[in-house]
């Protein structure tokens, strides 16, 4: 932990997830103090929950590993998880940070044994898993967490449970009693790394995500295939449960819509193709359909994609799905759309409709609390006539793959480096 | 295959025609695939896909103007509400009719309608001097000077014994309320809202024309008009020539008059009502929840939402014209909404526009349920009530 | 270093549970441990602060934590680096995955034990290599719009840089740039590019020494300590820089061959880039006649996407053709444009492009381009497959044809470096996507060859999607369209990722550090050089051409281009290199010191080596999530499998040990090893290892290799369960007892 801090050599960066990872510890090897300040309870936001990257299926948690390795070796950077940026004063080269620090209940002395787990009777919705599975309320985000360290919900906070699962930490690390708090630290740049949402795929209303249960987004498609996911990583319908052997992903679900997102959201066509593969490796006689507008796999990708189409059991169809019904008897899904090689209208039951929810920036959401940033109308952080120092990054600049964005938070601490310059 | 041949002049001409979004379209699919057609079976759900006929509009290319393909179109909306490319789907389709009818060539089964809107001032082959048969046994005011509101009612309503009901309902509820209001009576012209749908922009130009230059000569400020259709038409088409009125549905008139207790329905007739919406008074105009509070505020009745409804509204099939098609049993979508209906549980499916009561009360009919379901405009479920 | 070591057991988190901690203390004894304390709760104040004490009062400098994992609480056990520092896993490797009480449990704890005291009394404290007569310039090469940005940006965070030009003024491919594709609201119109602006920056900002019509004769050295020839003007010049960013670019596609696009059949058929150059220029012509052009189409995918030209998308080109269709068309709104298409790739906000472009009425046609040709009249008409009216079509005449032609890196043009062995019927073995080409690029005077090694299609990347600036020379980064294929902005955004990771390197060695992946890391490997037999394994297998050689094949290591990966140790047959805490007698001896009961029967041993990056991670998390695995393993966390040195097999064959699995990263194409051939070239001596194993007679069997991903805990159990299973139907190692 960094105790003497010099603010023109230190980097404040708001968000834990890959694009923030990668910023603190890229910035913190060029010799420069880092914040980072995460508002879960782990690093490695949205791509922790993802089961594998495209194009090469490798598990996300394999570079988190590195990453954290680089930051547990590296005495630069600062961690602060559970704490949000509330406001960012001064100027380039001198900004001074307010930071919101929410309880977790459990301080460093944490062996991260479970006792406090085995202590706790109520199950509370796994936000991990998108809410598919519950956790005790004293739990540890996952398994791969970093900090491993386990979190007490707060809905058990001031009942009796609370104090078993104090008194069942042997080593004083559960803290009942904490409390919420600010601290201010002082930063020659920041760099805002808060990442994206999903589109909420229930607006897209002639989908019917949310009214029917086996039409899913593609965030919640990783944690089906996951292996710490709801079903263990073996793909499954969450009406029932059954294993899923015919899978349909509509493309474009709010992006390239100007009802929903106007902007491509760069990374669904790929992102759906992975997931292709995930059912393809699980099932012999898995029947995959992809319903797209166009493929977007750029550059090297191009190889996946024609790696996927290649397998017979994948059928891509150009066209976008209209109506989609789900049968309340059997569960099964009916996508009607059209096949534009042949004309022909094809109305399919599926056990699973994926649908390539659009990249939202979190932006779009929580504005940077400070003065003057300028967004675009759909939220992302503009290049152009930006405040000097505080630098947008990842997918609140545009929406990015993981490499994409690494590239881009590598290229952020450059700029951040410049304005603890001046 | 032979190779066919763009042609910029073509395409050029449909644009001109009134098509200016069509190069816009990025031929995703979402508008075939959300088309009420998909649901039914027959040879025009088969052939008729507004992606491909868009497709070839864009192009210049031959093959849209096919008669049974070009004039499918209910104009519903659901295309456009949902296109991705704010694409101004019934615009396009409304140009590439008007291409063909412009040039003479109207499918037949129009041909007497068009003539009967030249002839008469509406599409229902009755003499002008009939308009206000509808008024018999009422006692509806003229508009004047010191009327507030000049009522409009449909030529549906004013020619087809059926809906000549609810023009009473209608008449009957405004006057209960206590609203100021007035009918021109014989000298109106049809509003020429499907006249310019299906393509004749020359006879929509005078019906509008002849229309204006009356209601602004009675010194018309604010119209309530009984049909959707009617209501879209004043505040979309006649605006762009230069109308410059208040217009209201009358289901957002009554929703007043109910909130200020000027009405108080008080039946308790105890029956599960579905609402359908009509496509232009929902998609097309916004105006989804006046209806629903108006059936809300009768006591006892039971409202039971359809599968599809609000945005996602299934079309009854009659705009755009087709109101004068001929569509085989089996391939109605008002049988598709009555089965709905029956599946809710409903005993009523009530609805806000006279085409949407012809045509679900035809596929009541023809699916023989009218035992079970009663087909009722709603302002007639309303006068009931009271 | 003369060691008193000082072992302290936790037995919190179930630890004391599990294990007989006095057995285990007694062992500590027996291995002369100086002092050996058990603590409730190690990690707390108290214990950390006890063992702080000994530090003190006992002198202790050789400290051995038996207790939780390595990977967590770090921070709370660090002594200093003159402190030797060994982590024995007794929580989530022994106490969290077997069961409790057991002898076999115990037995486990105590092999690890064990093992802990060995490395740690053969470890040194490390000394980092501070190499001579540092300097932490960046030398950029190549000045077009990368090199130029990834110059400038690095000057400006206070890095003095070298870029070198080939030709005589800057500008590279943007010289002939008119105008940029939107990079901002409302990503409708184009944006200016003002390349003289862009130059100027350069020539006034101090920092930046600059030469144009200059070529990297040589790179000879290390990062740091690069030496860097350049040839300008016949003349030779010199600099030392410290680490090198790549930005040579790409070359558009040699239109000559698409020949199935009709290019050379008219000259009114022009690339991209002959278009761009004309509005650059001013003079938009068809060059036929020299008339305007009134009329035009885009062919896309021009060689790209097409197994017979470049596989791969280029990625820019749907945008860039966007952007010139755009250009016809604010010029004249009339004039009829049309692009044929395969897929419209505008991701991002380019979408919003795309769509204006639509509503300037450009006809978009989406198939295969089918044929070109002259209408007879001095116009060219297209015709191509429509997917979406289902039928060919065929274009109006247009004046001039635009082929969208794909990227070629420029380190993708040049001979292989070694010349191919021919195969038997005389055909050239195929090239290795990885071969290095001699492009003239770096020239430099490495063993291994003169260019970055390339991947696949000859970019010089390394195929990682968490670190997408690895490459395979320490200390040198690609960046811009030489990395891969991608647009303007990103290209700049490239450019300045590039340029931090070229500060990031020279601040990393100039204080004696590793880079990625293991950064930070202050081993080297040192070599004792008397007993070196210049069999070259070492030079020919470094991942990252860290090695070099003399004329008498002597290895020249380079440690500031080494990544620590310790591949160069596993391949030595000689055991000559080692790092002051990982060495071959070092594992060996962890290896001879496992506890092998005579007694087969219930007792047999299975030495599993983990790579510390996956498989390690991947043991550790079986145990977090209760999974319990099977208690004959020995677990040796290795460095890479690269590292693993082939005497380890018979190391532990010959004590016994009835079977040996090297759980290690995925190779092959989508590789996941950290140090790129590790895991591969493992793979391959392990087929080496049959000989070893016949000189044993021992079966072939008894030593396996997993491909194992930090996720695939979950298989683990049954992955150990299998492999005892079949080291059990095999009997007892014939070597036992012995």
């Amino acid at each position: 932990m960094a105790d003497a801090q010099d603010s023109a050599r230190t980097i404040l960066v708001a968000g834990g997830g890959i694009a923030g990872l990668s910023a603190a510890v890229e910035a913190a090897e060029a010799g420069f103090q880092v914040i980072l300040v995460e508002r879960e309870p782990y690093l490695g936001g949205r791509v922790a929950r993802m089961n594998k990257y495209f194009p090469k299926l490798c598990p996300p948690q394999c570079g988190l590993e590195i990453n954290f390795r680089r930051i547990r070796n590296n005495p630069l950077i600062q961690v602060m998880t559970m704490a949000e940026v509330e406001k960012i004063e001064g100027e380039s080269g001198d900004f001074t940070v307010g930071i919101r620090v929410n309880p977790r209940y459990v301080n460093e002395k944490c062996t991260g044994c479970g006792k406090c787990s085995e202590a706790a009777q109520t199950s509370i919705p796994n936000f991990f898993d998108y809410g598919m599975s519950t956790v005790k309320a004293a739990y540890l985000p996952h398994e791969f967490a970093y900090p491993m360290r386990y979190v007490i919900a707060p809905q058990v906070i001031g009942t009796p449970e609370a104090q078993a699962i104090e008194a069942a930490c042997e080593y004083g690390a559960v803290e009942t009693d904490m409390a919420q708090k600010s601290v201010e630290v002082k930063a020659g740049a920041v760099i805002w790394a808060a990442g994206w949402t999903p589109y909420d795929i229930s607006a897209i209303a002639y989908y019917g995500a949310g009214k029917y249960r086996n039409v899913v987004s593609n965030v919640v498609m990783e944690r089906l295939a996951s292996v710490n996911g709801p079903f263990k990583g073996i793909i499954s319908r969450p009406s029932d449960g059954k294993a899923v052997k015919k899978i349909a992903f509509v493309q474009c679900a709010g992006s390239r819509d100007e009802n929903h997102l106007a902007y491509c959201s760069s990374v669904c066509c790929l992102a759906s193709l992975k997931q292709a593969t995930y059912l393809l490796d699980q099932q012999a006689d898995a029947e995959v359909s992809i319903f797209y507008i166009d493929i977007r796999a750029l550059g090297r990708q191009e190889a996946f994609f024609e790696k996927v189409r290649q397998d017979e059991r994948v059928r891509l169809v150009k066209g976008k799905p209209g109506e989609i019904t789900e049968d309340p008897a059997t569960g099964m899904v009916t996508v009607q759309v059209e096949d534009q090689q042949t004309g022909k209208t094809l109305r399919e039951q599926f056990d699973l409709v994926v649908l390539a929810a659009g990249m939202a920036p979190a932006t779009s959401q929580q504005k940077i609390p400070a003065s003057g940033v300028v967004y675009d109308d759909f939220g992302f952080v503009v290049s152009k006539g930006q405040i000097p120092g505080i630098i947008g990054v990842g997918c609140d600049r545009r929406p990015a793959d993981v490499s994409s964005t690494v590239q881009d938070a590598t290229a952020a601490v450059l700029k951040a480096i410049q304005a603890c310059r001046r | 295959m032979e190779p066919k041949n763009i042609l910029l002049e073509m395409k050029d001409y449909i644009v001109e025609m009134g098509a200016e979004t069509i190069n816009w379209c990025m031929q995703c699919g979402l508008c075939t695939n959300l088309c009420p057609w998909r649901l039914v079976p027959g040879q025009t759900s088969e052939e008729f896909n507004i992606r491909h006929m868009q497709r070839l509009g864009q192009m210049g290319i031959e093959g849209f103007e096919d008669e049974n393909i070009l004039f499918a179109c209910s104009t519903c909306g659901m295309c456009q509400n949902n296109c991705p490319r704010g694409v101004k789907i019934i615009d396009n389709v409304k140009a590439m009719r008007a291409s063909i009818v412009g040039g003479g060539m109207v499918p037949a089964g129009l041909r007497p309608i068009l003539g009967s809107c030249h002839a008469n001032g509406n599409p229902w082959s009755g003499p002008r001097e009939n308009r206000t048969k509808w008024q018999e046994g009422l006692d509806i005011p003229q508009f004047g000077p010191d009327t507030e509101y000049f009522l409009f009612v449909c030529c549906h309503s004013c020619y087809d014994p059926r809906s000549m009901k609810i023009a009473k309902s209608i008449a009957t509820l405004l006057q209960k309320g206590g609203v100021s209001f007035g009918v021109i009576g014989v000298e109106e012209n049809c509003c020429g809202e499907s006249m310019r749908k299906v393509g004749d922009e020359e006879l929509f130009q005078k019906l509008a024309g002849a229309n204006i230059e009356l209601f602004n000569a009675k010194g018309v400020k604010k119209i309530i008009t009984t049909s959707p259709h009617c209501l879209w038409s004043f505040k979309n088409d006649y605006a762009q020539l230069g109308a410059d009125w208040e217009v209201v549905h009358y289901t957002e008139i009554l929703g007043k008059l109910i909130a200020e207790g000027k009405i108080a329905p008080v039946t308790k007739s105890g029956k599960k009502v579905s609402f359908h919406d009509p496509c232009y008074l929902g998609r097309h105009s916004g105006i989804y929840d006046a209806p629903r509070e108006l059936l809300r505020s009768i006591p006892g009745i039971e409202v039971k939402e359809l599968e599809r409804s609000r945005e996602l509204s299934l079309c009854c099939a009659g705009g755009g014209g087709r109101i004068w098609g001929e569509v085989p049993m089996g391939e109605r979508f008002g049988e598709l909404r009555v089965l709905d209906a029956v599946e809710t549980g409903a005993e009523v499916l009530a609805t806000a526009c006279p085409y949407c009561v012809n045509m679900l009360t035809d596929a009541c009919n023809s699916l023989n349920k009218q035992d079970v379901l009663e087909i009722r405009e709603l302002s007639e479920v309303l006068v009931d009530s009271l | 270093m003369e060691k008193k070591i000082g072992v302290y057991i936790c037995s919190g988190c179930g630890i004391g549970d599990s294990i007989d901690l006095e057995a285990l203390s007694a062992l500590a004894g027996e291995h002369k441990a100086a002092v050996c304390r058990k603590d409730p709760f190690l990690c707390g104040a108290e214990g950390v602060a006890r063992i702080k004490a000994d530090l003190e009062g006992e002198g202790i400098n050789c400290v051995v934590v038996a207790a939780c994992s390595p990977r967590v609480m770090s921070d709370v056990f660090d002594f200093g680096p003159d402190k030797v520092l060994e982590r024995v896993n007794l929580r989530e490797q022994v106490a969290w995955c077997q069961p409790a009480g057991e002898e076999d449990t115990l037995m486990m704890a105590e092999d690890a034990l064990r093992m802990g005291l060995v490395k740690a009394s053969e470890s040194e404290p490390l000394e980092p290599f501070i190499a001579e007569d540092i300097n932490k310039k960046i030398l950029v090469v190549g000045g077009g719009l990368t090199g130029m940005t990834a110059a400038l940006e690095a000057a400006k965070a206070g890095y003095e840089t070298v870029l070198v030009e080939k030709e005589e003024a800057l500008g590279g491919y943007a010289k002939d740039v008119y105008r940029l594709p939107p990079c901002d609201p409302p990503y409708e119109n184009l944006e200016e590019f003002d390349l003289e602006d862009l130059r100027a920056q350069v020539a006034g900002e101090p920092g930046i020494k600059v030469y144009t019509g200059a070529m990297v004769a040589s790179v000879s050295g290390a990062p740091c300590m690069f030496d860097v020839e350049i040839s300008q003007n016949g003349a030779n010049c010199n600099e030392r820089v410290g680490s090198i960013v790549l930005a040579t670019g790409s070359v558009p596609y040699d239109a000559t061959k698409l020949t199935d696009l009709c290019y050379g059949t008219s000259p009114d058929i022009v690339t991209a880039r002959d278009l761009e150059a004309m509005f650059k220029g001013g003079a938009v012509k068809k060059p036929s006649n020299g008339q305007p052009v009134g009329s035009v189409a885009f062919v896309l995918c021009a060689g790209s996407r097409d197994p017979r030209h470049l596989p791969y998308c280029s990625s820019a080109c749907c945008v860039e053709s966007l952007k010139q269709a755009r250009y016809f068309k604010e010029a004249n709104p009339e004039t009829p444009v049309y692009i044929f298409y395969k897929d419209i790739r505008s991701t991002g906000n380019y979408e919003l492009l795309y769509k204006q472009l639509q509503k300037d009425g450009v006809i978009f046609v989406r198939g295969s381009v089918t044929g070109i040709d002259d209408d007879g009249s001095g116009g060219l008409v297209v015709t191509s497959d429509d997917v979406l009216t289902r039928s060919p079509v065929m274009s109006e005449s247009v004046d001039l044809v635009v082929l969208a032609t794909g990227m070629v890196p420029t380190s993708a043009l040049g001979e292989p470096f070694k010349v191919q062995a021919p195969q038997q019927d005389g055909e050239p073995a195929p090239v290795a996507s990885d071969a290095i080409l001699v492009s003239n690029l770096l020239n430099l005077k490495y063993r291994q060859g003169p260019e970055l090694p390339g991947l696949e299609y000859g970019f010089p990347d390394s195929h990682f999607i968490c670190f997408p600036y690895e490459s395979r020379r320490t200390g040198i980064y690609p960046a811009g369209t030489v990395r891969a294929p991608m647009d303007y902005q990103q290209a700049r955004t490239d450019a300045m990722g590039a340029a931090l990771k070229a500060i990031q390197c020279v601040e990393m060695v100039s204080v004696g550090k590793a880079v990625h992946p293991r950064a930070g890391d202050q081993s080297y490997p040192e070599f004792f050089m008397q007993r070196c037999t210049q069999c070259k394994r070492c030079t020919e297998e470094c991942p990252f051409g860290a090695i070099n050689e003399d004329e008498k094949a002597n290895p020249l290591p380079n440690p500031t281009r080494c990544r620590r990966c310790g591949v160069c140790m596993g391949a030595c047959p000689e055991r000559i290199i080692s790092f002051k805490n990982y060495s071959v007698g070092m594992i060996g001896n962890m290896i001879k010191n496992i506890n092998v009961p005579d007694e087969y029967d219930e007792k047999p041993r299975i030495l599993v080596l983990a790579c510390e990056n996956d498989a390690y991670p991947a043991l550790d998390m079986a145990g977090i999530s209760g999974l319990s695995y099977n208690p004959w393993v020995r677990i040796i966390s290795v460095r890479c499998l690269g590292s693993v040195n082939l005497v380890w097999m018979a190391d532990a064959l010959s004590k016994g040990i009835d079977g040996i699995l090297l759980l290690g990263c995925k190779h092959g194409n989508d590789y996941q090893c950290h140090f790129i051939k590790g895991s591969e070239l493992a793979n391959t001596r392990m087929t080496k290892i049959q000989e070893t194993l016949d000189r044993l007679a021992l079966e072939s069997d008894r030593v396996k290799m997993e491909q194992v991903s930090i996720t695939d805990f979950n298989l683990i159990p049954k992955m150990l369960d299998d492999f005892a299973e079949k080291v059990n139907s095999l009997g007892p190692n014939p070597y036992k007892g012995f």
